[in-house]
C-alpha cells in the first residue's frame, strides 16, 4: 500500500498529464496506481477528471481550442483504459451513475463534438451507449428502451439535420416521459432546445464540455 | 421602457450584429454596429434615403424573433417616402424607427452608404467562339402568285439553302413577330437568332450583327453577372449584388432549413432571387445607355472615399449600346447545388441530409419566361450541371474554366466561399470535395468582420520587433503609416484582410502556432476585454475609425478563422492522400476574393499544405468565368455534363482519421506538417516553435 504522499504525487501526475496532453506521463502514472495498489476510482475522479476540469476552464477562457481539447482527450483515454478495469463495484456502490444513449442524428456525419461529450460521460462513470453518427431517428428510441438509459444526448452539426431532433424528442417522450434529453451541436440554440421540448442544452462543443464538466464536478462533490 | 436594456439587432445583407440600447433609432444602431445607412438630411426625417425593411418572424439561424412591433410606432414623416404597400412589407425610415426589441433589418442596396467593391471581375480566359445562340442574316424573295409560300417556310428554306440549317422550330412568340418584321420597310431582310441549331428565338428586321447574352454566378453571398456580346465575346459589363436570400440565413444550410420550416419558403426564396436577377439584368442594360443626370447628393457625399473619377472616365468610353433586357437572348447560370435547387424551386431538403444527393446532375435548358426572367421572351436559360450535393454547378464552372482535366500537371483548386470546394487531379483522374468553412473567411461572424466596402481593412502588416500594426483600407491608397489617423475612416476587416491578419499575427509572434496569444507581448495592443475578460488585439485604434471604437480581433475570432482554414487544409491533405501524392504542381485559389489573396499570406496561415510560393496562383472568380465560357461556347456545356459526372466526389468527414487531421490542421500553419517553403518568409524561431 502506498502512502498518502505517493497518492497525491500520482494524482498530480495524472491531472497534469491530461492538462498538458502528455500521454506517456498519464500512462506511467496510471500504471503506477494499479501496480502500487491505489484506488483506481479515486485516480479517475481526482486525477483524470480533475485534469479535464482544468482543461474545460482553459477552453472557456479560449486558451485551449479544439485541437488541444482533443489531445487532452487522447491522454485521458490512455489513463482511463488502464484504470477502468480496476474500478471495483464497491467504489461505484451508491455513487451516482447512469446510462446515456448518445449519437449524431440522421443525415449528419459530423461527430467531433459528440465524441467529446461521450468522453465526458465516460469520465463521469456513466455507461455510454454510443450509436455513432448518421443514426436513424427510431434507433435512439429503441436503444433507450433497450438499455433503460436515463439520458439521451443528441448531436447535430447542421441546421438541416437539427430538425430531426424534434421528432426524436417527441418519439422518446411519448414512450417514456421521464428520460432527460440533451441537445447539442453548432446550430442548436437555447430557443430551439426549448422549442423542441428538450430538457438540457449545450451551446456548442465547448459549452457542452462545460456542462459535462459541471456534471462531473457535481458528481465529485456528491461522493 | 428601460433605456438601459439592450436588444439584439442583425443587419442584412452585411450580417453585422450586436446588442444596442433600446430607444436608439435604427440609423443610430447601424452606426454602432458599423453598418452604413444613407442619411443625406442628417436624420431630420426629410430625405427619405434611409429606407430599411424590418423582417417578420422567427429566424432559427440567429435565434431571434423580429417584428414590426419591435420598433417604435409609425411616424407621419414616413408617409411621404413609404407607400402603403411598402409599409405593409415592413419598410420604415431608419431615422424614425426606434429599437424596442430584437430586430432583423434588411438594408436595401439604395440605402447603403458604402457600395461594395466588386471583386468578381471578369478575367481573360481563352474561350472558343461557338455560342448556343447564333444569328443568321437572310434575304428572301417576296411571295408571288407563283410562289405564295408562308413566311416561316420561306425563311426556313433560305436558312437551309444558305446555312444548311434543317428542321428548325420557331418559338411561338417569335413567330407572332415574324410577319411584320419580315415586311419592315418592305425589305424582306431578316436577322434570325437560332438556339442550338434547333429553334428560332428571335427575328429582327435587317442586318444586325451584335447580340447579347448574360452569364450569372449565383453565390451564397454575392451574385455576379457578366453581360457579353455574343458575336465578339467581349464582356460589356460586370454587375453584382448581394444575394437577396441572405436574410433567410448566411449559409446554404440555413436557407435549406428556412424551406423546411416555412411552407412557402422555397417559393419565396426563389422569387427573391428571380427578382434580384431581373434587377441585375436591368442594371447591366441601364449602364449601356448614356448616363442620366447625376443622382443628387449621393455622388458628392462619397467623392472623398471612392475614386469615382476613374470610373466616370470608363463610363464615357463605353459605347452607348442602348440595350434593354429584351436584347439578351441567352443566359447561363452557375451556383452551388443549394442555390441551383432553390432558384429552380427543386426541393433542396435532401441536399442537406447525408448522403446529400442532388435532385439532378445534368445541365438544364429552361425557357427564361418559365422562370420569370425578363430576358428575351423566347430565349432559354442554361443552368449548368451539379457534381454532388455539396459541389454544384459553380464548381463545374471552375472546372470548365480551369480545365485541369486537360493537363498533365496535378492541380489543386481551392474555391473559397461560404462553402469551400476543392478539386484535385489532372487528365487521368479528378476528385472533388467540399468543406464547411463557414462565412468567417468572408468577414462575416467576426467581431469586426465586414464585406469588401470602403473602410474595410484589406491588407495588414505587423512589425515583429514592436508589434505595431500598419494597414490599408479599401477606398484609400495610402497605408496608415502615411496617413493621419482621421483619414483612415476604418470600419472593420474584410475577407482578404482576414487572411492577412492570421498570417501576420503568427509571423510577428503575437500569436503562437496553437492560435493562442503569445504570453510575451510587445505592445499595448494586446489586452483583456474589460467586459468579458477575453484576450483581444487592437488592429485600429478608435481615432482611426469612423465607428468611434477600436477595431480588434478577439481570441474567439481567431478560433473561427482557425476552424475555417483547418477545414480547407484538412480537405486538401486528405484528398492528396487519396490520390497517393504528397505534393501538387499547382495550387489555384478561386473565389470572390480570389484575386485579392496574397499568396504568401495564404501559405503562411496554412490554407493548404506546403508548396513553392511560385506555384500558387489566384484565379479570381473562376465559377463566373466558367458560366461565361458556357455562354460563349456551347461545347463547354457538353464538357460540363461530362466533367460533372466524371469527377469523383469524396465525402471527407467520413474518412477514418478526419477528426485528427482536422484538429492538426487548425494550428498555424499546421501542428505537425513541415513547411520548408516558409523558411525565408517566417522567422526561424516562429516557424520551429514547439
Amino acid at each position: 500500500m502506498g502512502t498518502e504522499e505517493r497518492r497525491q504525487e500520482l494524482l498530480k501526475a495524472l491531472k497534469e498529464g491530461v492538462v498538458e496532453y502528455e500521454e506517456d506521463q498519464v500512462e506511467e502514472a496510471a500504471k503506477a496506481v494499479v501496480e502500487e495498489g491505489f484506488n483506481a476510482y479515486d485516480a479517475v475522479m481526482n486525477g483524470l477528471a480533475a485534469g479535464m476540469e482544468v482543461v474545460g476552464d482553459l477552453y472557456d477562457k479560449q486558451e485551449y481550442f479544439v485541437p488541444e481539447l482533443l489531445m487532452c482527450a487522447d491522454a485521458l483515454y490512455v489513463g482511463l483504459d488502464i484504470l477502468k478495469p480496476h474500478i471495483s463495484l464497491e467504489d461505484l456502490g451508491d455513487k451516482p451513475k447512469g446510462q446515456v444513449v448518445i449519437g449524431t442524428i440522421q443525415g449528419d456525419v459530423h461527430d467531433i463534438g459528440k465524441n467529446i461529450i461521450k468522453m465526458m460521460f465516460d469520465v463521469a462513470g456513466f455507461t455510454v451507449h454510443d450509436l455513432g453518427r448518421d443514426v436513424p431517428l427510431e434507433k435512439f428510441v429503441e436503444e433507450q428502451l433497450r438499455t433503460d438509459s436515463e439520458i439521451v444526448a443528441l448531436s447535430a452539426m447542421m441546421t438541416t439535420t437539427m430538425m430531426g431532433m424534434k421528432k426524436v424528442v417527441e418519439m422518446i417522450k411519448e414512450k417514456n416521459p421521464n428520460v432527460a434529453i440533451m441537445l447539442g451541436g453548432a446550430p442548436v440554440t437555447k430557443e430551439t432546445a426549448d422549442l423542441f421540448g428538450a430538457d438540457g442544452y449545450a451551446e456548442s462543443a465547448g459549452n457542452a464540455v462545460q456542462e459535462a464538466i459541471k456534471m462531473i464536478t457535481r458528481l465529485r462533490e456528491m461522493q | 421602457m428601460n433605456q438601459d436594456e439592450k436588444a439584439r439587432i442583425i443587419f442584412q445583407p452585411s450580417g453585422r450584429r450586436g446588442q444596442v440600447h433600446k430607444g436608439l433609432t435604427v440609423t443610430e444602431a447601424s452606426r454602432q454596429l458599423g453598418v452604413d445607412i444613407e442619411s443625406l438630411c442628417g436624420e431630420k426625417k426629410v430625405c427619405g434615403k434611409c429606407k430599411i425593411r424590418i423582417e417578420e418572424g422567427f429566424f432559427e439561424k440567429f435565434g431571434i424573433t423580429s417584428s414590426k412591433d419591435h420598433a417604435s410606432p409609425w411616424q407621419k414623416e414616413e408617409e411621404k417616402f413609404i407607400n402603403e404597400e411598402q409599409r405593409a412589407a415592413g419598410y420604415r425610415l431608419g431615422c424614425c424607427a426606434k429599437v424596442e426589441a430584437d430586430l432583423l433589418i434588411f438594408v436595401p442596396e439604395e440605402s447603403r452608404a458604402g457600395k461594395q467593391v466588386v471583386s468578381k471581375a471578369a478575367r481573360d480566359i481563352q474561350i472558343q467562339w461557338n455560342p448556343a445562340v447564333k444569328v443568321y442574316y437572310v434575304e428572301v424573295v417576296p411571295p408571288t402568285f407563283e410562289n405564295p409560300l408562308g413566311d416561316l417556310e420561306r425563311i426556313l428554306d433560305e436558312l437551309n439553302r444558305e446555312y444548311g440549317l434543317k428542321d428548325l422550330d420557331i418559338d411561338y412568340f417569335a413567330l407572332q413577330k415574324l410577319p411584320m418584321r419580315l415586311r419592315d420597310n418592305n425589305r424582306w431582310k431578316l436577322t434570325v437568332a437560332v438556339w442550338n441549331d434547333k429553334e428560332i428565338i428571335r427575328v429582327l428586321p435587317g442586318k444586325v450583327e451584335a447580340y447579347y447574352g448574360m452569364a450569372i454566378d449565383v453565390g451564397t453571398t454575392t451574385v455576379a453577372g457578366y453581360l457579353c456580346n455574343l458575336a465578339t465575346m467581349e464582356v460589356i459589363d460586370t454587375v453584382s449584388m448581394m444575394n437577396p436570400q441572405c436574410k433567410y440565413g448566411e449559409d446554404v444550410m440555413s436557407r435549406i432549413t428556412y424551406h423546411m420550416m416555412h411552407e412557402d419558403g422555397l417559393r419565396k426564396m426563389s422569387a427573391d432571387m428571380i427578382e434580384g436577377l431581373n434587377t441585375l439584368l436591368a442594371k447591366a442594360c441601364e449602364a449601356t445607355h448614356p448616363p442620366k443626370e447625376k443622382k443628387r447628393g449621393k455622388d458628392e457625399q462619397e467623392a472623398d472615399i471612392v475614386p469615382e473619377a476613374a470610373e466616370a472616365l470608363e463610363e464615357e468610353e463605353k459605347t452607348c449600346l442602348h440595350l434593354n433586357p429584351n436584347d439578351i437572348v441567352d443566359m447561363t447560370i452557375v451556383g452551388n447545388t443549394a442555390m441551383h435547387h432553390i432558384l429552380l424551386q427543386l426541393n433542396p431538403e435532401f441536399v442537406g441530409l447525408a448522403p446529400f444527393p442532388p435532385v439532378i446532375h445534368k445541365g438544364l435548358d429552361i425557357k427564361a419566361r418559365d422562370l420569370g426572367l425578363h430576358t428575351n421572351q423566347s430565349s432559354y436559360v442554361h443552368v449548368l450541371p451539379n457534381e454532388a450535393g455539396f459541389v454544384g454547378a459553380d464548381n463545374v464552372g471552375v472546372l470548365i474554366s480551369e480545365e485541369p482535366y486537360k493537363k498533365d500537371e496535378i492541380q489543386l483548386i481551392i474555391d473559397i466561399g461560404t462553402n469551400g470546394e476543392l478539386v484535385l487531379g489532372n487528365k487521368d483522374k479528378l476528385i472533388s470535395s467540399s468543406c464547411a468553412t463557414g462565412p468567417a473567411l468572408e468577414g462575416a461572424q467576426l467581431s469586426y468582420g465586414m464585406r469588401a466596402a470602403p473602410g474595410a481593412i484589406e491588407r495588414i502588416k505587423i512589425d515583429p520587433e514592436t508589434h505595431e500594426v500598419d494597414y490599408k483600407v479599401i477606398g484609400r491608397d495610402a497605408w496608415k503609416q502615411y496617413s493621419k489617423p482621421e483619414e483612415m475612416k476604418t470600419k472593420g476587416i474584410c475577407g482578404s484582410g482576414i487572411l492577412d491578419v492570421l498570417a501576420e499575427l503568427y509571423r510577428s509572434g503575437v500569436l503562437l502556432k496553437s492560435g493562442k496569444f503569445n504570453p510575451e507581448q510587445k505592445s499595448s495592443r494586446y489586452r483583456k476585454n474589460a467586459n468579458n475578460d477575453q484576450p483581444e488585439f487592437v488592429i485600429a485604434w478608435a481615432n482611426e475609425t469612423s465607428i468611434g471604437q477600436d477595431v480588434v480581433i478577439t481570441q474567439k475570432d481567431i478560433r473561427q478563422i482557425q476552424l475555417a482554414k483547418g477545414a480547407l487544409y484538412c480537405g486538401c491533405k486528405l484528398m492528396m492522400r487519396r490520390m497517393g501524392i504528397d505534393k501538387v504542381d499547382k495550387v489555384k485559389i478561386a473565389g470572390a476574393f480570389g484575386t485579392h489573396v496574397d499568396r504568401e499570406k495564404a501559405l503562411i496561415m496554412g490554407l493548404f499544405p506546403d508548396c513553392d510560393v511560385e506555384k500558387i496562383i489566384s484565379v479570381g472568380n473562376a465559377a463566373g468565368d466558367g458560366a461565361r465560357a458556357a455562354l460563349l461556347n456551347r461545347e463547354k456545356r457538353v464538357e460540363a455534363n461530362w466533367v460533372a459526372r466524371n469527377v469523383e466526389y469524396i465525402e471527407l468527414t467520413v474518412e477514418k482519421d478526419f477528426e485528427k487531421q482536422f484538429m492538426q490542421a487548425m494550428h498555424i500553419p499546421h501542428m505537425k506538417d513541415k513547411f520548408p517553403h516558409l523558411k525565408d518568409l517566417v522567422p526561424e524561431e516562429v516557424l520551429n516553435q514547439k
